[in-house]
Protein backbone atom coordinates (compact mmCIF):
# COMPACT_ATOMS: atom_id res chain seq x y z
CA UNK A 1 0.00 0.00 0.00
CA UNK A 2 2.56 2.45 1.07
CA UNK A 3 4.92 1.12 -1.87
CA UNK A 4 4.83 4.21 -4.02
CA UNK A 5 5.07 6.66 -1.04
CA UNK A 6 8.15 4.95 -0.15
CA UNK A 7 9.92 5.36 -3.31
CA UNK A 8 8.47 9.05 -3.35
CA UNK A 9 10.12 10.19 -0.63
CA UNK A 10 13.38 8.40 -0.85
CA UNK A 11 13.44 10.19 -4.38
CA UNK A 12 12.49 13.58 -2.26
CA UNK A 13 15.03 13.27 0.18
CA UNK A 14 17.75 12.00 -2.50
CA UNK A 15 16.55 15.18 -4.33
CA UNK A 16 16.42 17.69 -1.65
CA UNK A 17 19.77 16.88 0.35
CA UNK A 18 21.30 16.18 -2.85
CA UNK A 19 25.18 15.50 -2.57
CA UNK A 20 24.90 17.07 0.79
CA UNK A 21 24.75 15.34 4.64
CA UNK A 22 21.66 15.25 6.53
CA UNK A 23 20.58 14.60 10.32
CA UNK A 24 17.56 12.68 12.28
CA UNK A 25 17.50 13.33 15.65
CA UNK A 26 15.40 10.39 16.89
CA UNK A 27 13.35 9.77 20.11
CA UNK A 28 13.03 6.29 19.29
CA UNK A 29 9.50 6.24 18.51
CA UNK A 30 7.91 4.89 15.47
CA UNK A 31 7.69 8.49 14.06
CA UNK A 32 11.38 9.40 13.70
CA UNK A 33 12.85 6.31 13.62
CA UNK A 34 10.59 5.29 10.62
CA UNK A 35 12.48 8.45 9.46
CA UNK A 36 15.34 7.58 9.85
CA UNK A 37 15.08 4.57 8.52
CA UNK A 38 13.82 6.42 5.08
CA UNK A 39 16.78 8.71 5.25
CA UNK A 40 18.97 5.84 5.84
CA UNK A 41 17.88 3.69 2.92
CA UNK A 42 18.16 7.56 0.73
CA UNK A 43 21.23 8.86 1.69
CA UNK A 44 23.48 5.70 3.64
CA UNK A 45 26.38 6.93 5.65
CA UNK A 46 25.88 10.64 4.35
CA UNK A 47 22.70 10.45 7.04
CA UNK A 48 24.27 11.03 10.31
CA UNK A 49 21.62 9.90 13.26
CA UNK A 50 21.67 11.18 16.98
CA UNK A 51 19.50 10.42 20.37
CA UNK A 52 19.39 13.40 22.43
CA UNK A 53 19.35 11.91 26.40
CA UNK A 54 17.94 14.73 27.74
CA UNK A 55 17.01 13.17 30.88
CA UNK A 56 13.36 13.63 30.68
CA UNK A 57 12.64 10.33 29.04
CA UNK A 58 11.34 6.61 30.45
CA UNK A 59 13.77 5.10 33.18
CA UNK A 60 15.90 3.06 30.76
CA UNK A 61 15.39 5.00 27.51
CA UNK A 62 18.40 5.84 26.18
CA UNK A 63 19.78 1.71 26.83
CA UNK A 64 16.58 0.78 24.56
CA UNK A 65 17.17 3.68 21.87
CA UNK A 66 20.26 1.93 21.36
CA UNK A 67 18.96 -1.84 21.31
CA UNK A 68 16.40 -0.83 18.73
CA UNK A 69 18.85 1.36 16.52
CA UNK A 70 21.18 -1.52 16.66
CA UNK A 71 18.64 -3.53 15.55
CA UNK A 72 17.57 -1.32 12.24
CA UNK A 73 21.47 -1.42 11.39
CA UNK A 74 21.49 2.67 11.53
CA UNK A 75 24.21 4.59 13.52
CA UNK A 76 23.33 6.18 16.00
CA UNK A 77 25.51 8.90 18.17
CA UNK A 78 23.95 9.28 22.13
CA UNK A 79 24.13 13.23 23.36
CA UNK A 80 24.67 13.63 27.15
CA UNK A 81 22.72 16.68 27.38
CA UNK A 82 20.85 16.04 31.07
CA UNK A 83 21.75 19.21 32.65
CA UNK A 84 21.47 21.46 29.81
CA UNK A 85 17.53 20.59 30.08
CA UNK A 86 17.57 20.72 33.61
CA UNK A 87 18.86 24.13 33.84
CA UNK A 88 17.06 25.49 31.06
CA UNK A 89 13.47 24.23 33.15
CA UNK A 90 14.72 25.46 36.03
CA UNK A 91 11.55 27.69 37.64
CA UNK A 92 9.78 27.40 34.61
CA UNK A 93 6.27 26.48 35.22
CA UNK A 94 4.00 27.16 32.31
CA UNK A 95 3.44 24.67 30.05
CA UNK A 96 4.22 26.54 26.34
CA UNK A 97 7.20 28.05 27.80
CA UNK A 98 8.55 24.75 29.02
CA UNK A 99 7.83 23.58 25.53
CA UNK A 100 9.45 26.08 24.01
CA UNK A 101 12.81 25.70 26.46
CA UNK A 102 13.02 22.50 25.13
CA UNK A 103 12.48 22.90 21.61
CA UNK A 104 15.41 25.55 21.75
CA UNK A 105 17.78 23.48 23.45
CA UNK A 106 16.79 20.24 20.72
CA UNK A 107 17.82 22.77 18.13
CA UNK A 108 20.82 24.66 19.73
CA UNK A 109 21.81 21.00 20.10
CA UNK A 110 21.24 19.67 16.61
CA UNK A 111 23.44 22.94 15.19
CA UNK A 112 25.96 22.20 17.29
CA UNK A 113 26.21 18.69 16.04
CA UNK A 114 25.58 19.78 12.65
CA UNK A 115 28.08 22.09 12.40
CA UNK A 116 30.99 19.12 14.04
CA UNK A 117 30.16 16.81 11.43
CA UNK A 118 29.36 19.09 8.60
CA UNK A 119 25.41 18.57 8.07
CA UNK A 120 23.27 21.10 6.60
CA UNK A 121 19.65 19.12 6.01
CA UNK A 122 17.79 18.20 9.40
CA UNK A 123 15.21 15.50 8.70
CA UNK A 124 12.19 15.25 11.00
CA UNK A 125 9.64 12.40 11.87
CA UNK A 126 6.50 15.17 12.69
CA UNK A 127 3.16 14.00 11.54
CA UNK A 128 0.00 15.43 11.31
CA UNK A 129 -1.04 15.94 14.51
CA UNK A 130 2.15 17.61 15.39
CA UNK A 131 1.37 20.51 13.33
CA UNK A 132 -2.24 20.76 13.34
CA UNK A 133 -2.11 21.29 17.23
CA UNK A 134 0.89 23.35 16.97
CA UNK A 135 -1.55 26.18 15.67
CA UNK A 136 -0.30 26.01 11.58
CA UNK A 137 -3.88 27.78 10.28
CA UNK A 138 -5.65 27.18 12.84
CA UNK A 139 -5.98 27.10 17.12
CA UNK A 140 -2.70 26.33 19.14
CA UNK A 141 -3.27 23.92 21.65
CA UNK A 142 0.06 23.14 22.26
CA UNK A 143 3.68 23.64 21.01
CA UNK A 144 4.74 20.12 19.64
CA UNK A 145 8.70 20.18 20.06
CA UNK A 146 9.24 19.51 16.38
CA UNK A 147 6.85 22.41 15.50
CA UNK A 148 5.81 25.18 17.25
CA UNK A 149 8.35 24.45 20.06
CA UNK A 150 11.09 25.48 17.82
CA UNK A 151 13.04 28.55 17.60
CA UNK A 152 11.92 30.49 14.63
CA UNK A 153 15.30 30.84 13.24
CA UNK A 154 16.84 27.76 12.75
CA UNK A 155 20.29 27.84 10.34
CA UNK A 156 19.25 24.03 9.52
CA UNK A 157 17.15 22.96 6.48
CA UNK A 158 14.21 20.87 7.47
CA UNK A 159 12.63 18.14 5.77
CA UNK A 160 9.46 16.60 7.21
CA UNK A 161 8.75 13.35 4.91
CA UNK A 162 5.51 12.23 6.97
CA UNK A 163 4.30 15.82 7.25
CA UNK A 164 0.81 14.79 5.66
CA UNK A 165 0.33 10.96 7.87
CA UNK A 166 -1.13 10.07 10.94
CA UNK A 167 0.47 7.60 13.76
CA UNK A 168 -1.70 5.14 12.33
CA UNK A 169 -0.58 5.66 8.63
CA UNK A 170 3.22 5.63 9.74
CA UNK A 171 2.87 2.22 11.91
CA UNK A 172 1.59 0.13 8.58
CA UNK A 173 4.14 2.32 6.69
CA UNK A 174 6.67 1.15 9.25
CA UNK A 175 5.48 -2.53 9.12
CA UNK A 176 5.88 -2.59 5.10
CA UNK A 177 10.14 -0.77 5.61
CA UNK A 178 10.18 -4.02 7.23
CA UNK A 179 10.79 -2.47 11.05
CA UNK A 180 10.22 -5.04 13.73
CA UNK A 181 6.97 -4.87 15.67
CA UNK A 182 8.86 -4.13 18.95
CA UNK A 183 9.29 -0.41 17.26
CA UNK A 184 6.06 -0.43 15.36
CA UNK A 185 4.31 -1.06 18.38
CA UNK A 186 5.52 1.12 20.87
CA UNK A 187 3.67 3.54 22.43
CA UNK A 188 3.70 7.63 21.40
CA UNK A 189 6.35 9.25 24.02
CA UNK A 190 6.02 12.89 23.73
CA UNK A 191 9.04 14.72 22.58
CA UNK A 192 9.28 16.68 25.93
CA UNK A 193 9.30 13.81 27.23
CA UNK A 194 7.96 13.66 31.55
CA UNK A 195 8.42 17.15 31.32
CA UNK A 196 5.05 17.81 30.17
CA UNK A 197 4.17 14.95 32.88
CA UNK A 198 4.94 17.11 35.33
CA UNK A 199 2.44 19.87 35.69
CA UNK A 200 4.26 23.01 36.55
CA UNK A 201 8.31 23.09 37.74
CA UNK A 202 10.33 19.90 36.76
CA UNK A 203 12.32 19.75 39.20
CA UNK A 204 14.65 16.66 40.20
CA UNK A 205 12.71 15.22 42.92
CA UNK A 206 9.50 15.31 41.06
CA UNK A 207 11.20 14.03 37.83
CA UNK A 208 12.31 10.64 40.04
CA UNK A 209 8.91 10.22 41.08
CA UNK A 210 7.01 10.11 38.13
CA UNK A 211 9.67 8.06 36.20
CA UNK A 212 9.25 5.56 38.64
CA UNK A 213 5.58 5.78 38.77
CA UNK A 214 5.03 5.91 34.99
CA UNK A 215 7.35 2.85 34.90
CA UNK A 216 5.03 0.89 37.42
CA UNK A 217 1.98 1.64 35.16
CA UNK A 218 3.60 0.42 32.22
CA UNK A 219 5.02 -2.98 33.83
CA UNK A 220 2.06 -3.68 35.27
CA UNK A 221 -0.12 -2.90 32.67
CA UNK A 222 1.98 -5.32 29.79
CA UNK A 223 1.83 -7.85 32.25
CA UNK A 224 -1.69 -7.70 32.31
CA UNK A 225 -1.81 -7.85 28.97
CA UNK A 226 1.06 -10.95 29.03
CA UNK A 227 -0.97 -12.70 31.54
CA UNK A 228 -4.49 -11.92 29.86
CA UNK A 229 -6.11 -10.38 32.68
CA UNK A 230 -6.32 -7.14 29.88
CA UNK A 231 -6.88 -7.86 26.28
CA UNK A 232 -4.88 -5.15 24.40
CA UNK A 233 -1.99 -2.79 25.00
CA UNK A 234 -3.63 0.79 25.59
CA UNK A 235 -2.86 3.03 22.77
CA UNK A 236 -0.99 5.18 25.35
CA UNK A 237 -0.80 4.23 28.97
CA UNK A 238 1.33 6.16 31.69
CA UNK A 239 1.96 8.31 34.58
CA UNK A 240 1.86 11.86 35.29
CA UNK A 241 2.84 13.76 38.53
CA UNK A 242 0.48 17.37 39.76
CA UNK A 243 1.97 18.95 42.43
CA UNK A 244 -0.97 19.04 44.42
CA UNK A 245 -0.16 18.33 47.90
CA UNK A 246 -3.09 16.51 49.99
CA UNK A 247 -3.22 14.81 53.51
CA UNK A 248 -2.35 11.30 53.90
CA UNK A 249 -1.47 9.06 56.64
CA UNK A 250 0.97 6.21 56.17
CA UNK A 251 2.06 4.59 59.23
CA UNK A 252 0.27 6.29 61.69
CA UNK A 253 2.10 9.85 60.37
CA UNK A 254 0.41 12.38 58.66
CA UNK A 255 1.73 12.33 54.54
CA UNK A 256 1.63 16.12 52.93
CA UNK A 257 2.77 15.12 49.05
CA UNK A 258 1.81 15.23 45.40
CA UNK A 259 -0.27 13.22 43.44
CA UNK A 260 -0.05 10.92 40.88
CA UNK A 261 -2.33 10.47 37.78
CA UNK A 262 -2.53 6.92 35.91
CA UNK A 263 -3.94 7.73 32.30
CA UNK A 264 -4.46 5.11 29.93
CA UNK A 265 -6.51 6.25 26.18
CA UNK A 266 -7.34 4.55 23.49
CA UNK A 267 -7.15 5.96 19.83
CA UNK A 268 -6.34 5.31 16.51
CA UNK A 269 -4.79 8.37 15.28
CA UNK A 270 -4.09 10.71 18.76
CA UNK A 271 -6.65 13.00 17.21
CA UNK A 272 -9.35 11.99 19.93
CA UNK A 273 -9.07 9.41 22.49
CA UNK A 274 -11.83 7.28 24.74
CA UNK A 275 -10.47 6.15 28.38
CA UNK A 276 -9.84 2.89 28.62
CA UNK A 277 -11.98 0.55 31.03
CA UNK A 278 -8.85 -0.50 33.26
CA UNK A 279 -9.89 -4.01 35.45
CA UNK A 280 -10.54 -2.22 38.77
CA UNK A 281 -7.43 -5.14 39.89
CA UNK A 282 -4.99 -3.80 37.45
CA UNK A 283 -5.83 -0.20 38.39
CA UNK A 284 -5.92 -1.34 42.50
CA UNK A 285 -2.41 -3.00 41.83
CA UNK A 286 -0.69 -0.28 40.12
CA UNK A 287 -1.97 1.98 43.08
CA UNK A 288 -0.51 -0.04 45.84
CA UNK A 289 2.84 -0.22 44.20
CA UNK A 290 3.10 3.46 43.79
CA UNK A 291 2.77 4.22 47.72
CA UNK A 292 4.64 0.91 48.40
CA UNK A 293 8.06 2.11 46.31
CA UNK A 294 7.85 5.90 46.39
CA UNK A 295 7.76 7.64 49.08
CA UNK A 296 6.70 10.64 47.75
CA UNK A 297 3.22 10.40 46.95
CA UNK A 298 0.02 10.47 48.89
CA UNK A 299 -2.39 10.48 46.23
CA UNK A 300 -3.37 8.41 43.25
CA UNK A 301 -5.94 9.17 40.52
CA UNK A 302 -7.57 7.57 37.57
CA UNK A 303 -8.21 10.30 34.99
CA UNK A 304 -11.23 9.72 33.23
CA UNK A 305 -10.83 12.40 30.91
CA UNK A 306 -11.79 11.74 26.97
CA UNK A 307 -9.96 13.98 24.27
CA UNK A 308 -11.57 15.74 23.99
CA UNK A 309 -11.90 17.67 26.38
CA UNK A 310 -8.83 16.85 27.48
CA UNK A 311 -5.60 15.93 25.47
CA UNK A 312 -3.59 12.90 26.04
CA UNK A 313 -0.64 14.06 27.75
CA UNK A 314 -2.11 16.67 30.70
CA UNK A 315 0.66 19.39 29.41
CA UNK B 1 -17.95 2.87 -6.33
CA UNK B 2 -16.33 3.48 -9.29
CA UNK B 3 -17.79 6.72 -9.96
CA UNK B 4 -16.51 8.47 -6.84
CA UNK B 5 -12.77 8.47 -8.12
CA UNK B 6 -13.93 11.36 -10.68
CA UNK B 7 -15.58 13.28 -8.14
CA UNK B 8 -14.13 16.52 -6.73
CA UNK B 9 -14.77 17.14 -3.48
CA UNK B 10 -12.41 19.85 -1.31
CA UNK B 11 -12.74 20.35 2.11
CA UNK B 12 -12.83 24.29 3.03
CA UNK B 13 -10.60 24.62 5.85
CA UNK B 14 -12.55 27.06 8.61
CA UNK B 15 -9.70 26.40 11.17
CA UNK B 16 -10.48 23.61 12.69
CA UNK B 17 -8.26 20.62 14.22
CA UNK B 18 -9.67 18.27 12.36
CA UNK B 19 -9.97 19.94 8.93
CA UNK B 20 -6.79 17.41 7.69
CA UNK B 21 -8.71 14.59 8.84
CA UNK B 22 -11.86 14.78 6.75
CA UNK B 23 -9.20 14.71 3.85
CA UNK B 24 -8.47 12.02 5.02
CA UNK B 25 -11.45 10.49 5.24
CA UNK B 26 -12.40 11.46 1.89
CA UNK B 27 -9.26 10.27 0.42
CA UNK B 28 -10.22 6.79 1.64
CA UNK B 29 -13.56 7.15 -0.20
CA UNK B 30 -11.69 7.78 -2.79
CA UNK B 31 -13.01 10.94 -3.88
CA UNK B 32 -10.16 13.96 -5.42
CA UNK B 33 -9.79 16.57 -2.92
CA UNK B 34 -7.82 19.07 -0.84
CA UNK B 35 -7.35 21.70 2.00
CA UNK B 36 -8.55 25.01 0.64
CA UNK B 37 -8.54 28.08 3.02
CA UNK B 38 -12.04 29.28 3.69
CA UNK B 39 -10.65 32.68 2.01
CA UNK B 40 -10.52 31.08 -1.39
CA UNK B 41 -12.74 33.11 -3.48
CA UNK B 42 -15.83 30.93 -5.23
CA UNK B 43 -14.62 31.00 -8.53
CA UNK B 44 -11.96 28.40 -7.93
CA UNK B 45 -14.47 25.62 -6.46
CA UNK B 46 -17.62 26.13 -8.64
CA UNK B 47 -16.84 22.88 -10.58
CA UNK B 48 -16.64 20.66 -6.99
CA UNK B 49 -19.08 18.37 -7.20
CA UNK B 50 -19.58 18.40 -3.03
CA UNK B 51 -17.95 20.45 -0.74
CA UNK B 52 -17.30 19.70 3.02
CA UNK B 53 -16.80 22.54 5.75
CA UNK B 54 -14.40 21.70 8.36
CA UNK B 55 -15.24 22.98 11.96
CA UNK B 56 -12.97 25.62 13.53
CA UNK B 57 -12.47 27.65 16.56
CA UNK B 58 -14.26 31.04 15.98
CA UNK B 59 -17.37 31.46 18.14
CA UNK B 60 -20.00 31.95 16.11
CA UNK B 61 -21.61 34.65 18.38
CA UNK B 62 -19.03 37.39 17.96
CA UNK B 63 -16.63 35.91 15.14
CA UNK B 64 -19.21 34.83 12.81
CA UNK B 65 -17.56 37.03 10.48
CA UNK B 66 -14.36 35.22 9.99
CA UNK B 67 -16.63 32.83 8.20
CA UNK B 68 -18.27 34.73 6.06
CA UNK B 69 -16.89 33.56 2.75
CA UNK B 70 -19.15 30.90 3.29
CA UNK B 71 -22.20 33.14 2.54
CA UNK B 72 -20.79 33.23 -1.51
CA UNK B 73 -20.56 29.29 -1.49
CA UNK B 74 -23.46 29.26 0.19
CA UNK B 75 -25.80 30.94 -2.19
CA UNK B 76 -24.21 30.17 -5.41
CA UNK B 77 -23.17 26.65 -4.75
CA UNK B 78 -26.31 24.57 -4.92
CA UNK B 79 -24.65 21.18 -5.00
CA UNK B 80 -24.04 18.89 -1.62
CA UNK B 81 -22.22 20.54 1.72
CA UNK B 82 -21.45 19.06 4.62
CA UNK B 83 -21.29 21.77 6.85
CA UNK B 84 -19.43 20.43 10.56
CA UNK B 85 -19.59 22.17 13.74
CA UNK B 86 -19.10 26.18 13.39
CA UNK B 87 -19.94 25.33 9.87
CA UNK B 88 -23.39 23.83 10.82
CA UNK B 89 -23.78 26.62 12.89
CA UNK B 90 -22.79 29.44 10.36
CA UNK B 91 -25.14 27.20 8.25
CA UNK B 92 -28.21 27.68 10.20
CA UNK B 93 -27.64 31.64 10.80
CA UNK B 94 -26.99 31.98 7.04
CA UNK B 95 -30.92 31.18 6.68
CA UNK B 96 -31.77 32.89 8.82
CA UNK B 97 -31.90 30.87 12.11
CA UNK B 98 -29.70 31.98 15.38
CA UNK B 99 -26.78 30.24 17.25
CA UNK B 100 -24.72 31.25 20.24
CA UNK B 101 -22.99 29.70 23.67
CA UNK B 102 -24.74 26.67 24.26
CA UNK B 103 -26.77 25.92 27.52
CA UNK B 104 -24.97 22.76 27.93
CA UNK B 105 -21.65 22.22 25.49
CA UNK B 106 -20.39 19.10 24.65
CA UNK B 107 -17.35 17.47 24.50
CA UNK B 108 -16.19 13.57 23.88
CA UNK B 109 -18.96 10.82 24.20
CA UNK B 110 -22.35 11.85 22.62
CA UNK B 111 -25.40 9.96 22.74
CA UNK B 112 -27.20 10.81 19.59
CA UNK B 113 -30.50 9.99 18.25
CA UNK B 114 -31.71 9.73 14.46
CA UNK B 115 -35.03 11.32 14.41
CA UNK B 116 -35.34 11.61 10.58
CA UNK B 117 -35.10 9.86 7.32
CA UNK B 118 -32.80 10.68 4.64
CA UNK B 119 -29.96 9.22 2.64
CA UNK B 120 -27.46 10.61 4.32
CA UNK B 121 -28.03 8.33 7.25
CA UNK B 122 -28.31 5.08 5.42
CA UNK B 123 -27.05 2.11 7.73
CA UNK B 124 -26.86 3.99 10.38
CA UNK B 125 -28.88 2.94 13.29
CA UNK B 126 -30.94 5.19 15.34
CA UNK B 127 -28.67 5.54 18.31
CA UNK B 128 -25.09 6.24 18.29
CA UNK B 129 -22.10 7.57 20.43
CA UNK B 130 -20.81 9.95 18.51
CA UNK B 131 -17.76 12.73 19.52
CA UNK B 132 -18.62 16.36 20.05
CA UNK B 133 -15.98 19.01 20.98
CA UNK B 134 -18.48 22.54 20.52
CA UNK B 135 -19.45 25.29 22.74
CA UNK B 136 -22.02 26.43 20.76
CA UNK B 137 -25.07 25.10 19.24
CA UNK B 138 -27.73 26.49 16.61
CA UNK B 139 -30.70 27.56 19.30
CA UNK B 140 -33.33 28.82 16.86
CA UNK B 141 -33.42 26.34 13.16
CA UNK B 142 -34.45 28.81 9.96
CA UNK B 143 -37.75 27.56 8.56
CA UNK B 144 -36.35 26.09 5.53
CA UNK B 145 -34.25 23.37 7.55
CA UNK B 146 -35.39 19.91 9.13
CA UNK B 147 -33.93 18.15 12.19
CA UNK B 148 -32.12 14.96 11.03
CA UNK B 149 -30.46 13.99 14.71
CA UNK B 150 -30.98 15.20 17.81
CA UNK B 151 -29.00 14.64 21.47
CA UNK B 152 -30.01 15.48 24.90
CA UNK B 153 -27.91 18.37 25.27
CA UNK B 154 -28.21 19.56 21.78
CA UNK B 155 -31.73 19.58 19.70
CA UNK B 156 -30.04 20.49 16.49
CA UNK B 157 -27.17 17.22 15.66
CA UNK B 158 -28.21 17.12 12.00
CA UNK B 159 -29.50 19.34 9.56
CA UNK B 160 -31.04 19.57 6.35
CA UNK B 161 -32.05 22.11 4.25
CA UNK B 162 -35.44 21.30 2.50
CA UNK B 163 -35.03 21.50 -1.15
CA UNK B 164 -31.09 22.28 -1.42
CA UNK B 165 -28.59 19.75 -0.74
CA UNK B 166 -27.09 21.07 1.88
CA UNK B 167 -26.34 19.35 5.32
CA UNK B 168 -25.31 20.19 9.14
CA UNK B 169 -23.74 18.18 11.45
CA UNK B 170 -22.88 20.00 15.03
CA UNK B 171 -20.57 16.54 16.00
CA UNK B 172 -17.49 15.41 14.47
CA UNK B 173 -18.25 12.05 11.51
CA UNK B 174 -14.75 12.51 10.62
CA UNK B 175 -13.03 10.99 14.08
CA UNK B 176 -12.42 7.63 14.41
CA UNK B 177 -13.89 7.78 18.00
CA UNK B 178 -17.86 8.65 16.08
CA UNK B 179 -19.69 5.26 15.74
CA UNK B 180 -20.69 5.47 11.81
CA UNK B 181 -18.76 8.35 11.21
CA UNK B 182 -17.19 6.94 7.78
CA UNK B 183 -20.71 5.59 6.82
CA UNK B 184 -22.06 9.01 6.96
CA UNK B 185 -19.25 10.70 4.99
CA UNK B 186 -19.29 7.53 3.06
CA UNK B 187 -23.32 8.68 2.11
CA UNK B 188 -22.66 12.36 1.76
CA UNK B 189 -19.61 11.38 -1.26
CA UNK B 190 -22.82 9.16 -3.09
CA UNK B 191 -24.87 11.98 -2.39
CA UNK B 192 -22.67 13.93 -4.34
CA UNK B 193 -22.35 11.10 -6.87
CA UNK B 194 -25.98 11.32 -7.28
CA UNK B 195 -25.99 15.18 -7.72
CA UNK B 196 -22.81 15.15 -10.21
CA UNK B 197 -25.03 12.40 -12.25
CA UNK B 198 -27.90 14.71 -12.68
CA UNK B 199 -30.34 12.59 -10.25
CA UNK B 200 -30.86 15.37 -7.90
CA UNK B 201 -32.85 14.08 -4.43
CA UNK B 202 -35.62 16.06 -3.01
CA UNK B 203 -35.57 14.95 0.36
CA UNK B 204 -38.18 16.78 2.12
CA UNK B 205 -41.07 14.91 0.24
CA UNK B 206 -39.98 11.79 1.91
CA UNK B 207 -41.87 10.89 4.79
CA UNK B 208 -40.27 11.69 8.01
Amino acid sequence: MYDSFIKEKIEEIRRVVGQRKAMVATSGGVDSSTVAVLAYRALGDRLHCIFVDHGLSRLGEPEKVAWIYDMLGIPLKIVDAKEMFMEALKGIKDPEQKRKRIGECFIRLFEREAERVGVEVLIQGTIAPDWVESGVGREKIKSHHNVGGLPERIKLQILEPLRELYKDEVRELAKELGIPPEIVERQPFPGPGMAVRIVGEVTPERLETVKKANLIVEEEIENAVETGSLSHKPWQYFAALIPLRTVGVKGDTRAYQDAIVIRAVESEDGMTADVSKLPWPLLSRITSRIFSEIPTVSRVFYDTTTKAPGTIELE
Amino acid sequence: MGAETDLWVPVVDCMGQYTHLIKRRLQRLGVTTGVIPVTTPFGEIREADGLVLSGGAPRIGFEAEKLDNLKDYLDHFQKPVLAICVSHQYLAIHYGGTAGVATRPEYGPTMVEIVGDDPLLEGIPNHITVWSSHNDEIKILPPCFKTLARSTNCAHQIIKHCSLPYYGVQFHPEVSHTEHGLTLLSNFVRICSGYSQGRHTQSCSDPV
